[in-house]
């Protein structure tokens, strides 16, 4: 029970929205994409050069948000690349997402090679990360409050954006035209609708959100840039969105889960115990949450059969 | 008074084809005017000049008297015309309202205002009686409801000119009613609606006037009062068509399908075959009939192999088939034309040739030690195509490119040509015109004569009765009753239809 307690405990929820919210504000970007009709596998690629400009930016302008917004503006320019070639010249679109999650990948190693000589990484005391907020009314609330209420503004910013997002999805003109613009592009072109157009705007929003997300790593809680720094919360994100079929709400959800997971295999890393065991906790989520999402539609003819016999009896009697 | 909608020698070609050729013709305000004519007549064609979405290479429109030039959708939309197509273009997850008023929403600080769209599209639903729930959406609508709701999106762009292509295509008979309900309701308030169709006891039901094109020009415009059918038909196709019961000599077979208390589901999971028996012997043709929706489908997908029942057995020439996959069926015995020849029926990129290949590629003569002979399959396929009437100029035309009848005809030649014991046609006339109806009628007597079994699935009923030898008719999964397509009553076989039983009808 001990074990348990000290496992489980307030600041392991803190450490889950922080592992949280990078896959976060990369799946919500994701949201806009997969609403449009577009399946966009660069989430990766976009996050990381975002996480890699964002720290050349804090260097450059000496100022954490100048860094956020520089990440941003890279992630954008990936988004545009994407949209370009997957809208303007119907390019395949796992095709197009792979290739930009390469040339990402390349990309900052090189960079960080011409730019620093250094390989691997960018690591300097120059460099800027985001200032951790204090808010007072939240600390106030005993240790779960001081918990929640010292996290770096992107955290609480994942979480407003789910909501914020949301309006815009489903409250919104651009929102439903770009909802439309996914599911019947037919019907919105008869209207007069721009799906093209729609689909490139989805695209850049989605590029902001995951230029936030990289610039969350590379500025948020460490502040340093690594090769491959993303590690495939990009693809955790895209899974998300599966999923989720794009609902903010439910991204949420599924987010948390992967935030769960990997913080509490952090947190299972101090026991002790074999570090090869505990780094396969979040695939064994992954795995159970599938099983548990996949299980209603088990093969059908299993169930049609128990159901047509239970009507014959119920019919014979 | 000038015409509500006017097109003077408006004519249109495709290459070498003409579509419409120097059509001239005037709809007046306040009228149902009907646009009729066989497949490929040049109806949707005319109406898509109208509407904006083609030009015409000659001719002019004239609107209220004034002649215009209909750049596209937007001009005529503009002009107060609005158009139903036959394939809707609705966005299945959002509300009636909100494809009502996509592209023109009603906005209040910056958001979707969505209580206010709601409350118009409940007052214009209500003003013509359409019956809609504006909160409804739109996949949990049936084809009847979402047909509604395009007439609600045209009316709340103010049209005033309403064309409907083929509206009736996709209706149950039921809907159908409401729709001329409604479209008289439409009239009597002063609009104009133009009616596209080929069931002439509709046409002369709802319509004021009626126009007849064939082969892309004007035959007649004429008021529906001096027409009756018979006229109608022979405007249509310049001969009588025959849709008499077909003389047939008796025929006692053995059992060539057997089917024993089968159930199935259909794709939501929920019953859709509830215990049927049936039993089709050789040179017997079997008809069914029922409502759409009442289990016709899956009785089609459980015989042709593609649906596996949940419970239930299948013979066919005696041996137990039960839960085969479609190319067992088809080795067991069985040739199959599907209901929709698009999806099913053929590949509509490929040519003729390969269209009739489908299905004996791995069969000798046409296939030897695993290569296809194409000499073989071209001299099947212009024998067929001379057989079947199918028109297109050599064997190397590109299914697409031909007519839904010719299409059909493809389709219908192949599974004929195989000799089957079994044959499954599900629809065999379906978006089909008169001409080739008869020739695919024919075709049927034929196969039935020459031994063959046939299942009959239409939705068509006198089709069903002039060529069946016994008819079931199918209600909630079930078979509600069978008649004798020779002495029954279109009351007998509706009452059957609405579920009632015939047995229980004596007994009462």
């Amino acid at each position: 029970m001990e074990v348990l307690e000290t496992i489980f405990n307030v600041s392991l929820i803190a450490a889950m929205l922080r592992t949280t919210t990078p896959i976060l504000l990369v799946a919500l970007g994701g949201t806009f994409t997969t609403k449009a009709g577009i399946f966009n596998i660069g989430l990766e690629g976009q996050m990381l050069l975002g996480a890699f400009f964002a720290v050349l930016g804090s260097l450059w302008t000496q100022s954490a948000w100048g860094g956020v917004a520089i990440g941003v503006l890279a992630a954008m320019c990936v988004a545009l690349t994407f949209s370009f070639f997957v809208v303007t010249l119907r390019a395949n679109e796992v095709v197009v997402g792979l290739a930009l999650n390469i040339l990402a990948g390349g990309l900052t190693i090189t960079l960080t090679k011409a730019i620093f000589g250094t390989r691997g990484s960018i690591v300097s005391g120059d460099i800027v990360g985001l200032p951790r907020l204090h808010i007072p009314v939240i600390e106030d609330l005993g240790s779960l409050g001081k918990a929640l209420g010292s996290f770096t503004p992107l955290i609480y910013l994942a979480f407003i954006l789910v909501f914020v997002v949301w309006v815009i999805i489903y409250r919104t003109k651009l929102g439903l035209y770009i909802r439309v613009a996914g599911e019947k592009p037919a019907a919105a072109e008869a209207l007069g609708i721009p799906t093209g157009l729609m689909q490139h705007i989805a695209s850049l929003l989605c590029g902001v959100l995951a230029g936030l997300a990289g610039a969350h790593l590379s500025l948020g809680y460490i502040t340093m840039f690594a090769e491959n720094m993303s590690s495939g919360r990009g693809f955790m994100a895209v899974a998300v969105l599966i999923f989720s079929a794009g609902d903010p709400v439910k991204v949420l959800f599924g987010c948390l889960l992967f935030g769960f997971a990997d913080a509490l295999s952090l947190r299972l890393q101090t026991f002790g115990l074999s570090s090869y065991l505990v780094l396969t906790v979040p695939y064994l989520v992954t795995l159970g949450a599938l099983f548990l999402l996949t299980y209603r539609q088990r093969p059908k003819i299993f169930r049609e059969t128990a159901e047509s016999l239970q009507l014959i009896r119920r019919e014979k009697a | 008074m000038a015409f509500a909608v006017e097109m003077i020698g408006v004519s249109k070609s495709f290459g070498p084809v003409a579509a419409n050729r120097d059509v001239s013709f005037g709809v007046r305000h306040g009228e149902i005017h009907a646009l009729v004519g066989e497949n490929g007549a040049g109806k949707t064609t005319l109406m898509n000049i109208l509407f904006g979405l083609m030009q015409p290479d000659s001719g002019e429109i004239r609107i209220d008297g004034k002649p215009v030039v209909m750049e596209s959708p937007r001009t005529s939309i503009g002009l107060g015309l609005g158009m139903v197509h036959q394939h809707f273009k609705l966005v299945p997850s959002l509300t009636v309202a909100e494809n009502m008023f996509l592209g023109m929403e009603i906005t209040k600080a910056g958001l979707v205002d969505r209580k206010a769209q709601s409350e118009k599209a409940r007052a214009l639903s209500e003003e013509f009686g359409l019956r809609i729930d504006p909160d409804r959406r739109i996949h949990e609508l049936s084809v009847g409801a979402e047909q509604r709701v395009e007439i609600l999106k045209v009316l709340a762009r103010g049209a005033n000119v309403v064309i409907l292509d083929e509206p009736t295509a996709v209706l149950t008979p039921q809907e159908s009613r409401d729709l001329f309900r409604i479209i008289r309701r439409f009239a009597d308030t002063g609009m104009t609606v133009i009616f596209i169709s080929h069931h002439l006891d509709e046409v002369l039901e709802v319509s004021d006037t009626v126009t007849v094109l064939r082969d892309g020009a004007v035959v007649g415009t004429r008021p529906t009062k001096e027409l009756d059918e018979d006229s109608l038909v022979n405007m249509m196709v310049g001969r009588q068509v025959n849709f008499d019961r077909r003389e047939r000599k008796k025929m006692s077979g053995n059992t060539v399908l057997e089917l024993r208390d089968v159930f199935a589901r259909d794709d939501r999971g929920l019953p859709a075959l509830r215990g049927i028996d049936l039993e089709v012997r050789a040179g017997e043709i079997v008809g069914i009939v029922g409502v759409d929706g009442n289990g016709q489908t899956e009785l089609s997908e459980v015989v042709s192999g593609l649906r596996a029942p949940s419970h239930g057995e299948i013979f066919l020439d005696g041996k137990a088939v039960e839960g085969s996959d479609p190319r067992h069926m088809r080795a067991a015995g069985l040739a199959h034309v599907p209901a929709d020849r698009l999806v099913r029926g053929v590949n509509p990129g490929a040519d003729i040739a390969s269209n009739i290949l489908m299905g004996r590629q791995h069969v000798a003569p046409w296939a030897k030690k695993g290569l296809i002979r194409w000499g073989k399959v071209r001299e099947l396929a212009r024998e067929l195509m001379q057989r079947f009437d199918i028109r297109a100029k050599d064997e190397h035309v590109a299914v697409k490119t031909l007519s839904g009848g010719n299409m059909q005809k493809v389709v219908v030649a192949r599974e004929f040509s195989q000799h089957m014991p079994l044959l499954l046609i599900d629809q065999p006339t379906r978006g089909v015109d008169i001409g080739a109806m008869e020739g695919i009628h024919d075709e049927i007597i034929r196969r039935r004569d020459a031994g063959a079994a046939i299942l009959l699935i239409s939705v068509q009923i006198d089709e069903i009765l002039a060529l069946a030898d016994r008819v079931l008719v199918m209600f909630n999964g079930g078979i509600s009753g069978e008649v004798d397509p020779a002495n029954t009553t279109e009351e007998e076989i509706g009452y059957l239809m609405a579920g009632g039983s015939r047995s229980k009808e004596a007994a009462a």
